[in-house]
C-alpha cells in the first residue's frame, strides 16, 4: 500500500500539474502555491481515500510533513 | 470630484465574447452577417433523457484556457466570463497599472450562476447518496462568482455587482455600469453577462415551461424563428459577452479605440404577469432609454430586438415598437440575432449589445434568419434572411425583456 506521503504527493502533483519529485516532506504548502482552500480540497480527497474524518480545528498545517503526520495520527485514532 | 450629480459620457473601448457562433468578436459578427446558426443537437451524456434535444452550445473547453488549479474554482459560467473579459481588456489595450483601480468596477449579469456546480452537488447528494459535497461547491455555484473572478483577474477594487433579472440581466448590468460611470462613481468598468445553464436539470425545467422550440423538421439549425408564422419557441443558448466601459475624456486622452458611446438606458418592471410581457411595460423601457439619450424615435437606425421566437414576446415587442416609434416603426430595420445564437438568457443582452455595436462599427445589419413567412401580426422590417449594408447608422437600440418583468433597453451611438 502506498504511504500517506505518496498519496498526498500524487494529489498535489495532479492538482498543480507539476513534477511529483518537486513535492518533498519539508515543502510548505505556501511555496508549492497552495492556499487554504486548496488545503481543504486536498484533505477532502484524503478523507475519501483514507476513510477518515479530519476535524475542522485540525486543518491548519504548514508543511507536507505536517499534513502527513496529522493524517497518520487520525488513521491510528479512527481505525481503532 | 465624485458626486452623483456629475454627468459624464461613457464609451465602449473593448469587447469579448464566448458564443455558439464564435469565441471572438470577429468570428461572432461575421457568423451573424453570414447567417450561420449555432443551433445543433445537444452534445451531452443525458441527451436521451431530453424531450428537447437542441440548443446553442458554445464550443469552449475550460482546459484550453485555464490550469487545473484554476478550473477547480471556476464553474463554466465563470470560465466564460473570465475568458470574455480577457478578450475585452486586450481589445481595449488597457494598462491596468495606469488606472485608479479603486475606481474600476465590474457589473455582471447572470440568470442561473454556477448551474453545473449546483447540479453536480444535487447529483452527488440525491443520486449517488453521498453524505458530503466538494469543498468548492458554494464558491462555484454562487451567482456572484463570475463577477468576482473578473474583478480578481484585474484587481478591480471598485463596485463588484451581479444582476440577476433573468433574460435582461446583462443589459441591466451594462446599463447600471453606464450610470455608475456617468454619475462619477467609477471611471472604468467591465460590464456584461455570462450564462452556462445547459445542464440536465435546467433544460428539464425549461422543457416544463413549454416555451422551447420544436426541432425544425428539415434542418434543426433553423429551429429558432423569431417573428415567423411557424415559430415554435426559443432555443436555449450559453456564452458570455463582456464590454470595457470608460469615461469618454479619459478614453480619448489615452488614445483608446472607441467602438461606440452608450447614449441611453431604460429599465422598467412589467408587473402584468410573471411570464407574459405587456405593451405598456416594453414600450416604457424603450421610451425611457430614448429620453435618457435625449433622442427622438427617428434618430434610431436599427433595433436589435429581444425577439425570442415565443408568441408572446414577438407580438408584444412588435406592438411596443409601433407604440414608441409610431409611423417611423415601419422604416426602422429590426432584427433578432437569436435566430442564430439562440437565447443566452442572462448573457443574451451582452452578446446582442456586441452585435448592435458592431452593426454601427461595420455599417452592416445582422439578419433575422429562418424568416420565410412572417406572422401577419408581426409586420415590421425584420431584415429577413440576409444581412444588409446601411450607410446611415448612428444610433441603435438593443432590447431585452425578461420573465419576472424587468426590461432593459440600451441605446448605443457612433462617436
Amino acid at each position: 500500500m502506498e504511504s500517506t506521503f505518496e498519496l498526498i504527493q500524487q494529489s498535489i502533483a495532479k492538482k498543480l500539474e507539476i513534477d511529483i519529485t518537486t513535492i518533498k516532506p519539508e515543502s510548505t504548502l505556501e511555496e508549492l502555491g497552495l492556499d487554504s482552500l486548496d488545503t481543504f480540497d486536498l484533505i477532502f480527497e484524503a478523507e475519501d481515500k483514507l476513510g477518515i474524518k479530519v476535524p475542522n480545528d485540525e486543518v491548519a498545517v504548514k508543511t507536507i510533513q505536517d499534513m502527513v503526520s496529522l493524517l497518520d495520527k487520525l488513521i491510528q485514532e479512527q481505525k481503532k | 470630484m465624485t458626486t452623483s450629480s456629475m454627468t459624464r459620457r461613457v464609451v465602449v473601448t473593448g469587447m469579448g465574447v464566448v458564443s455558439p457562433v464564435g469565441n471572438n468578436i470577429d468570428t461572432f459578427f461575421s457568423s451573424l452577417i453570414e447567417g450561420r446558426s449555432g443551433i445543433k443537437r445537444i452534445e451531452a451524456p443525458f441527451i436521451d433523457q431530453l424531450d428537447v434535444k437542441i440548443a446553442a452550445q458554445a464550443h469552449f473547453k475550460g482546459e484550453d484556457h485555464f490550469t487545473k488549479q484554476e478550473l477547480a474554482l471556476l464553474d463554466r459560467v465563470s470560465q466564460f466570463a473570465v475568458f470574455a473579459a480577457r478578450q475585452a481588456s486586450q481589445d481595449a489595450k488597457m494598462d491596468f497599472t495606469k488606472i485608479d483601480l479603486k475606481r474600476a468596477s465590474s457589473f455582471i449579469g447572470t440568470g442561473m450562476g454556477g448551474a453545473s456546480a449546483t447540479e453536480e452537488g444535487y447529483h452527488r447528494l440525491y443520486r449517488e447518496n453521498a453524505n458530503r459535497l466538494k469543498p468548492f461547491t458554494v464558491l462555484n455555484a454562487m451567482n456572484g462568482a463570475a463577477g468576482s473572478h473578473v474583478a480578481m483577474q484585474y484587481q478591480l477594487l471598485g463596485s463588484n455587482l451581479t444582476y440577476s433579472t433573468a433574460c435582461s440581466s446583462s443589459n441591466i448590468a451594462i446599463g447600471e455600469a453606464y450610470r455608475n460611470i456617468k454619475h462619477g462613481y467609477s471611471d472604468v468598468a467591465f460590464a456584461g453577462g455570462s450564462e452556462a445553464l445547459l445542464t440536465f436539470g435546467t433544460i428539464k425545467a425549461w422543457e416544463a415551461l413549454r416555451t422551447l422550440a420544436d426541432e425544425d423538421a428539415s434542418d434543426l439549425s433553423r429551429s429558432s424563428k423569431p417573428f415567423s408564422l411557424n415559430r415554435s419557441g426559443l432555443v436555449l443558448g450559453e456564452g458570455s459577452g463582456m464590454l470595457v466601459l470608460e469615461e469618454m475624456d479619459a478614453a480619448i486622452k489615452r488614445g483608446a479605440h472607441i467602438y461606440a458611446e452608450i447614449k441611453g438606458y431604460g429599465t422598467m418592471n412589467d408587473v402584468y404577469h410573471i411570464t407574459q410581457p405587456s405593451v405598456d411595460g416594453q414600450s416604457q423601457a424603450m421610451l425611457s432609454a430614448l429620453h435618457d439619450a435625449n433622442l427622438k424615435p427617428q434618430d434610431i437606425h436599427y433595433i436589435n430586438a429581444h425577439g425570442t421566437a415565443t408568441k408572446y414576446n414577438d407580438l408584444m415587442e412588435t406592438q411596443s415598437i409601433k407604440k414608441v416609434f409610431a409611423e417611423e416603426a415601419y422604416k426602422i430595420p429590426v432584427s433578432s440575432t437569436k435566430s442564430m445564437h439562440g437565447h443566452l438568457m442572462g448573457a443574451t443582452g451582452a452578446v446582442e449589445s456586441i452585435a448592435s455595436i458592431l452593426a454601427i462599427h461595420h455599417k452592416k445589419l445582422p439578419p433575422t434568419m429562418h424568416l420565410d413567412q412572417a406572422d401577419p401580426e408581426c409586420d415590421l422590417d425584420y431584415v429577413p434572411n440576409e444581412a444588409r449594408e446601411i450607410s446611415n447608422i448612428d444610433h441603435v437600440m438593443c432590447n431585452t425583456f425578461a420573465f419576472g418583468g424587468t426590461g432593459g433597453v440600451l441605446i448605443f451611438g457612433r462617436v
